[in-house]
């Protein structure tokens, strides 16, 4: 029972990850906490939702319709609010605020678009099979959304660490002045990072609407609280800590959610991330001085 | 005139309720502060004065200042951690304090009633008392700004690093805003349970948030009238101008984005700040007219 749990906690949580991911890339490139994140992961699940009902995709071109819109709409964010932002010399709370009206631009429009109503994906649309495997219960879902995340997390580190425009992203991450100087055009590097992390988000938001069967323009509120925790504990702006912390916290709200209850484990959750800025505000998977770097 | 007052009374004491929380964000964000947790101390207060308005003796003044002292406590909590800390950090762990005050009233039903709230409490905030409230504070505050506390936020505000090298302890005066903004947000929540007879655990969410906060950009973060003007602005725009109050979570969105881009400083700031610039401009031609005229300078 405890290893049937933990199985569901990591799949959760792999998830958490990637959604996490995005908010702490952005963050750790550009000092930008998009709260609006919340809303692109909801507007990924949408566009997936509307791709398979009204557009009749199949699933795997809905899901790419998702991460590519989810993209497009993380990169206007980008255009609209933080780049006019940056040329009036806005500081790190102007963009807080901005993205706390953004996020509400986002969710306002996904309340009207809906009647606020929660949608659900048609039956059967994913094949339900489940597996036997050393005495528990693994559906094929949870073991395509484990290797969906496995191979989204493995292409963002090559990204980051072996393309060309990954190693300018990362100049940029450290010093934009002198990567300026040495030929990098920084406007690029957000418009791709933004993207990158419109697509993490929305990769996000159709899994778990699928996962959990359920799309509502509130679906990015409770997410954000979760990554607000995986990104402390893993360290603003690293990318494997995102990634080990946002399991760790699936399996934790897992826990506390079939053991304890589940009103409570967002305030268990949340205890955590109390706990965490108080004896180790840098995290458990960053260095000292890596809070401003990636990975 | 007196169906006028009938008629927007309601209104009004909503803006005096409104200004006082607004009062509680201004409070943080003037000291540096990247505090969203009003909405979150504003629960504590709310859920404390009702709580012990109808279940104990000790009476509508005595409850009010228990709630105040929840509130401070809850501050006091809340910069544990959150002193040592600046930025983005604080805004995390207080908006995810605010998203747990609202599961925690949720799921506390013995205690708050859980999602139908507290209902039939008695309606002892008047228009008037409402009135002296923010008067009172306002002065407070004021003074405050005008003190050594004051000049210290304002420091803090501007350069942090400048700060600490004149010897600031930034962390001990993020406490002090800290226990103060937790006091007067749990003063503003306790007085929108008395006045309006009725809590539930989502009045003190996430839109509660957006305005406040939307509330003290658009005003202004450094003069206290600046908190009080966004307020009234926001609340009494869409009632005056209907088709506005359909779109208002859209346009306090676009406010907020338009105005921290365009208006930083936001209205009242801006205004003053542009007064100040004209008087010193005039002083300045009036010298060099009276120079040119041949008069001698002493």
């Amino acid at each position: 029972m405890l290893a049937q749990q933990l199985i569901n906690g990591v799949v959760v949580g792999a998830v958490y990850a990637l959604f996490s991911l995005g908010l702490t890339l952005v963050f750790g490139m550009h000092r930008i906490l998009n709260l609006a994140h919340g809303a692109v992961f909801m507007w990924g699940a949408f566009i997936g939702y509307f791709a398979v009902t009204l557009g009749r995709l199949p699933l795997w071109a809905a899901f790419i319709a998702a991460v590519l819109g989810a993209g497009f709409v993380s990169v206007a964010l980008e255009l609209c609010v933080f780049r006019p932002l940056r040329r009036h010399q806005g500081d790190e709370f102007g963009t807080i605020v901005a993205s706390i009206g953004a996020n509400l631009i986002l969710m306002d429009l996904a309340q009207q678009a809906t009647n606020a109503q929660t949608l659900r994906f048609p039956f059967g649309i994913f094949p339900i099979l489940f597996f036997n495997f050393l005495g528990m219960r693994v559906s094929l879902q949870q073991v395509v959304i484990l290797a969906a995340v496995a191979i989204i997390v493995v292409g963002l580190l090559l990204f980051l660490f072996r393309t060309s425009l990954g190693s300018e992203a990362r100049a940029v991450a450290v010093n934009e002045q002198t990567a300026m100087l040495l030929g990098v055009n920084p406007g690029l590097v957000y418009l791709t990072s933004f993207f990158i992390a419109g697509m993490l988000a929305g990769a996000a938001g159709v899994i778990l609407g699928i996962a959990f069967n359920s799309v509502s323009y509130v679906m990015g509120e409770a997410v954000m609280l979760q990554a607000f925790v995986v990104i402390v504990l893993g360290g603003l702006g690293s990318v494997v800590g995102a990634v080990l912390s946002g399991i760790l916290i699936g399996m934790i709200q897992t826990l506390t959610t079939a053991y304890i209850s589940t009103e409570l484990s967002d305030a268990v959750v949340f205890g955590l991330l109390f706990i965490v800025l108080l004896v180790r505000p840098s995290g458990f998977f960053a260095g000292v001085h890596t809070e401003h770097r990636v990975a | 005139m007196m169906e006028f007052v009938v008629t927007y009374r309601p209104l009004f004491d909503l803006i005096c309720i409104y200004s006082i929380l607004a009062l509680s964000q201004y409070v943080a964000l003037r000291a540096g502060l990247f505090s969203l947790a009003t909405p979150g101390f504003a629960s504590v207060g709310g859920y404390a004065g009702a709580i012990l308005l109808k279940d104990t003796a000790l009476g509508p003044v005595l409850s009010a200042l228990g709630a105040i002292l929840c509130g401070v406590a809850v501050g006091l909590f809340l910069s544990l951690p959150l002193a040592k800390l600046r930025g983005a950090f604080q805004s995390i762990a207080t908006i995810g304090f605010v998203q747990i005050m609202v599961s925690l009233t949720l799921f506390a039903q013995p205690l708050t009633g859980g999602a139908l709230g507290l209902n039939a409490i008695p309606k002892v905030a008047t228009t008037g008392l409402l009135v002296a409230v923010v008067i009172a504070l306002t002065a407070l505050l004021a003074v405050i700004n005008r003190s050594g506390i004051g000049r210290a936020f304002d420091a803090i505000r501007q350069d942090y690093t400048v700060a600490m090298s004149l010897g600031i302890s930034v962390s001990r005066y993020f406490r002090y805003a800290f226990a103060l903004s937790g006091a007067i947000g749990a003063l503003g929540g306790c007085l929108l349970a008395y006045d309006t007879y009725s809590i539930q655990p989502d009045v003190f969410g996430f839109p509660m948030l957006v305005l406040i906060i939307a509330a003290v950009i658009l005003g202004g973060r450094a003069i206290v009238a600046g908190p009080l003007v966004g307020t009234a602005f926001l609340i009494v725009l869409p009632e005056f101008i209907r088709p506005l109050a359909d779109e208002r979570l859209l346009l306090q969105g676009l406010l907020l984005i338009v105005v921290i881009i365009y208006l930083p400083q936001g209205i009242v700031d801006s205004l003053t700040q542009r007064w100040k610039l004209r008087r010193a401009l005039t002083a300045r031609s009036g010298e060099q007219r009276a120079r040119a005229h041949g008069l001698p300078s002493a």
